[in-house]
């Protein structure tokens, strides 16, 4: 994209001398805590829900090295069974479902638009303290005894268990809202705010899809929060929605349950879906094969996703009509999947392919992503799937499209505009190898747990049959060696803001707004209004004089 | 916590005769549900086939595309190639659909359940299984035995929580709703030992809550192997009781699972709690009696907030009742010998 504005070549010359980048703008706790800048606020998010990766992270060893021997090694039943809840909350609402739209949507959704800022920026700060409370509450309830019930909260358990359900449950409701809110915000912002000449399918990719999530999280998540406030109510009032002892009902639950948490899945994946097609097109230097049908396809994937959300209840006992439609959409929701797959690859053949490390974590998205999809197809038949729900085949699955492709587009995504919002390059060598790790162990850790699956191993067990004490060992190991390859990112990525090289303005030479503007940008992002002239991912208009872009 | 893993807790022991079938992927199919493997193998199939397409054409871009220098542009900025787009629509459109096709019907013949089943019932508790047998009065706890080439049809039942009815090797799997009936059925089609587990999260225990189903050939099932009670030996009857029923919780060896000890209970000044009391009661038949039958009226101290599952006189009659207490008795030292 060409523009008129002055200041989008080399970035010398006065305004750097005049202008303070938002880093360096203003100082002090309260300058970050109560800031309005939308930059700020991605960066206050991309801690969070790091941390929160990182705990989730560690509650994951815990249960792989718990699962060493068939007997369990490190905890009775009822504390493992804590630890894989705690997992499983703090990684799908406390880190996947924020982590992208959070961090990089707030930091670079504006940027891309080319406008200041999001359209309602203290809305945006309320969603980041309601992510923060509603973590406190989580965390409230592990001193407050713990929870136990798995995050899918199943009715009755969840009701009769003597734990701390209702706090995590209000805590999972101010996520909740914080996700609303980043939804809503997102909605105006691109609607409102996009520089003029940005048509809608001028847009990167990234937009449509953090456009697409939006609508399905203001969609979906208010019946999550009702969804959890029924369980307290019915725990602390005992009305009988849920409880078989007072005339309820524990199917409805999960229908309430999977009505948000199947469009969910696709909260979580779209923004992944974003980020992929963003890095692909500017590490090709080639515009994205089939930008319409992708684009599109995301919509289309957010409308039919509220339609398949009992393929998680084939085993419950729906009628078979039920059935029947569930399988039907799931099976069909797999077709623009597939579709934005193919064209991922497409847009790699005949392109300029540049082997840096967000290209790395890319290619690695675009293999484990499908595994993931393509096992997702198999839990889809009707009758293969009575075998293989609640075992490890559905764990490995899942992990393949929530750890390996939606944690690993996060990852690419870090890395690609690290050098934007922090103004800094982390070593590269150091960044592949971590990517290396992460996509050797991680194959090495759920591939054995497909195999598991498929031979009966049932998922949520403390201890186990001996005979796939082997295949769990095997998963251990791989575990820590995704472990390791995440310090050592992590570890390269933090080094970097302290020691790393100053980043060019335009790294690795995208054609999208963002790098038009400064590195890293002022608090207004832009020292004049930029225009768009040119169609999106147009890489012939690329001025050179801006990048570096390493051939590797 | 690691004192967990040094005591000897009486668990079911998992001994196994499944394997697996000649491609090494599932376990050896045990029933007449074949249009499950048949279906898992032909994804299976179409998967790899597909994800060695998609990284073939990755690999062989990546080598062959790779920028060698700094400004070298794309080799082609097409975006668009109609023909090949419909193709990657349609084909796996199609492929899917006849997935679907397959899959539906497969699963509706696993819910038409054949005349000729027999009809058990499986009742589901945190953290066990109880069969009932048709027109048999005795049950059995953590094992059930099935005719083999019979069709056998379940009526679940869950007295607590959801669980899950789960014989991979049968491949089914159905969900247990408290309130709700459920069924599922399968037949049998090879002798040996098979996996039942619990497959739905149901709290503590769950990964416990495993029974061991032996299919058997016809001559054995009708001596009605379940059926272990010798009335010339209730002690023997009792152990069998307690190993399948009790021994989740309780231990012989003085360490405290669930529930407290059975080593050296009998005739023990135990101290309990009654509608918020604290008293001392001696442990004996009437105190054995009303703790299996009505275990929260008084519960132990320590125990408070822990729950034992009542057991009515159709899971465990007066008679078997007398047997537990006889093999407790053998456990304390007032008892005369010890097992
Ligand atoms: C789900 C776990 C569980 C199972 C299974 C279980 N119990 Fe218990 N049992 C407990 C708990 C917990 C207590 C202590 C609380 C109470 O008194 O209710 C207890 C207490 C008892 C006591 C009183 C012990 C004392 O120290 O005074 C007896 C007797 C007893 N159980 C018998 C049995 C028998 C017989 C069975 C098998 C038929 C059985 N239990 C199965 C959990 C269990
Ligand atoms: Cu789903
Ligand atoms: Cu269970």
């Amino acid at each position: 994209m060409t523009t008129n504005a002055p200041a989008m070549g080399v970035a010398t010359g006065s305004h750097d001398t005049v202008k303070k980048n938002y880093l360096e703008i203003s100082k002090g706790f309260w300058s970050w805590a109560g800031t309005l800048d939308h930059k700020r606020i991605g960066i206050m998010y991309l801690i969070g829900v790091s941390l929160a990766l990182l705990a989730g992270g560690v509650f994951a060893m815990l249960v792989r090295l718990h699962l060493w021997k068939s007997t369990g090694v490190l905890f009775d039943n009822a504390t493992y069974n804590q630890i894989f809840t705690l997992h499983g909350v703090f990684m799908v609402f406390i880190f996947i479902i924020p982590a992208i739209p959070g961090s990089l949507g707030n930091m670079v959704l504006p940027l891309m638009l080319g406008a200041k800022d999001v359209a309602l920026p203290r809305l945006n700060l309320l969603s980041f303290y309601l992510w923060l409370s509603g973590t406190c509450l989580a965390l409230y309830a592990i001193v407050a005894g713990g929870f136990d019930t798995g995050w899918t909260f199943y009715a009755p358990y969840s009701i009769y268990t003597n734990q701390a359900v209702v706090s995590v449950g209000l805590g999972i409701f101010l996520l909740g809202f914080s996700s609303i809110f980043t939804g809503l915000n997102f909605i105006v912002t691109t609607h409102k705010l996009r520089a003029p000449g940005l048509t809608w399918f001028r847009m990167p990719l990234f937009v449509w899809a953090i456009y697409a999530t939006a609508i399905l999280q203001v969609l979906a998540t208010p019946v999550l929060g009702i969804t959890v406030l029924l369980v307290a109510f019915e725990r602390l009032y005992h009305i009988g929605i849920f409880d078989p002892r007072l005339g309820g009902d524990p199917v409805l639950f999960e229908h309430f349950f999977w009505f948000y948490s199947h469009p969910a899945v696709y909260i979580m994946v779209l923004p992944a879906f974003g980020i992929i097609s963003d890095l692909i097109s500017v590490h090709s230097r080639k515009p994205l094969f089939g930008y319409k049908l992708i684009a599109f396809s995301s919509i289309a994937i957010a409308m039919i996703s509220f339609l398949v959300w009992g393929h998680h209840m084939f085993t419950s006992g729906q009628s078979s009509y039920a059935m029947f439609a569930f399988s039907f959409l799931t099976f069909f929701v797999g077709i623009p999947t597939a579709i934005k797959e193919f064209s991922w690859v497409a847009t790699v053949w005949k392109g300029s392919i540049a082997l840096n490390s967000p290209m790395l974590y890319t290619l690695s998205f675009l293999i484990i992503f499908a595994i993931g999809g393509l096992t997702g197809v198999i839990l889809g038949a009707l009758n293969v799937d009575i075998h293989l729900h609640d075992t490890y085949f559905v764990v490995a699955h899942f992990h393949y499209v929530m750890m390996g492709s939606i944690a690993l587009a996060f990852f690419a995504g870090v890395h690609h505009w690290w050098p934007k919002m922090f103004g800094v390059m982390y070593s590269e060598f150091y960044a592949k190898i971590a990517c290396a790790l992460i996509f050797v162990g991680f194959n090495a850790t759920f591939i054995p747990q497909f195999i598991m699956g498929s031979r009966g191993m049932p998922r949520r067990y403390a201890t186990y049959v001996p005979e796939f004490e082997g295949f769990h060992q095997a998963s251990t190991i791989g575990a820590l060696v995704i472990g390791t390859g995440v310090a050592l990112m992590v570890g390269n990525l933090v080094l970097s803001i302290f020691t790393g090289k100053k980043a060019m303005q335009n790294e690795w030479g995208g054609v999208t707004l963002e790098w038009l503007s400064p590195t890293p940008p002022p608090l207004e992002n832009f020292y004049e209004q930029p225009i768009v002239t040119t169609e999106v991912y147009d890489y012939t208009t690329l001025d050179l004089r801006t990048t570096q872009t390493p051939c590797s | 916590m690691i004192s967990y893993l040094l005591q000897d807790p009486a668990k079911p022991v998992h001994a196994m005769a499944e394997g697996v079938d000649q491609y090494g992927q599932l376990t050896k199919l045990a029933s007449t549900f074949s249009h499950v493997d048949n279906l898992f193998y032909f994804t299976y199939v179409v998967c790899i086939f597909f994800f060695v397409l998609i990284t073939g054409v990755l690999f062989y871009s990546v080598v062959k595309y790779r920028r060698k220098t700094f400004d070298q542009p794309a080799v082609s900025n097409r975006t668009h190639n109609t023909p090949l787009e419909v193709v990657w629509t349609v084909v796996p459109l199609i492929i899917v659909m006849v997935m679907f096709a397959w899959g539906w019907k497969g699963s509706l013949d696993m819910t038409v359940v054949p005349a000729d089943a027999r009809q058990y019932k499986a009742l589901a508790k945190q953290w066990n299984w109880t069969f009932f047998y048709p027109n048999d009065a005795v049950p059995s706890s953590g094992e059930l035995w099935l005719e083999v080439n019979k069709p056998a049809a379940f009526t679940l039942e869950s007295s607590d929580v959801l669980h899950a009815f789960y014989m991979p090797s049968m491949r089914v799997k159905r969900d247990v709703v408290p309130g709700r009936f459920q069924t599922v059925w399968f037949q049998p089609t090879t002798e040996g030992e098979f996996h039942l587990f619990c497959a739905e999260y149901c709290g503590k225990d769950h990964s416990q809550m495993y029974a061991k189903v032996h299919v058997v050939s016809a001559d054995v099932y009708r001596t009605r192997p379940w059926d272990t009670w010798d009335d010339k030996n209730p002690k023997k009857g009792g152990e069998n009781l307690y190993k399948s029923l009790c021994a989740s919780c309780h231990t012989i060896n003085g360490t405290k699972l669930t529930g407290p000890t059975w080593k050296d209970l009998w005739g023990k000044q135990e101290q309990v709690v009654e509608a918020g009391q604290i008293k001392t009661v001696t442990v004996d038949e009437a105190y054995v009696i009303e703790s299996i039958r009505k275990p929260d009226q008084k519960k132990v101290v320590g125990f408070e907030k822990a729950n034992m599952t009542a057991f009515d006189d159709k899971v465990i009659d007066e008679k078997r009742v007398k047997g537990i207490i006889e093999y407790m008795k053998s456990l304390s030292n007032a008892g005369s010998e010890k097992k």
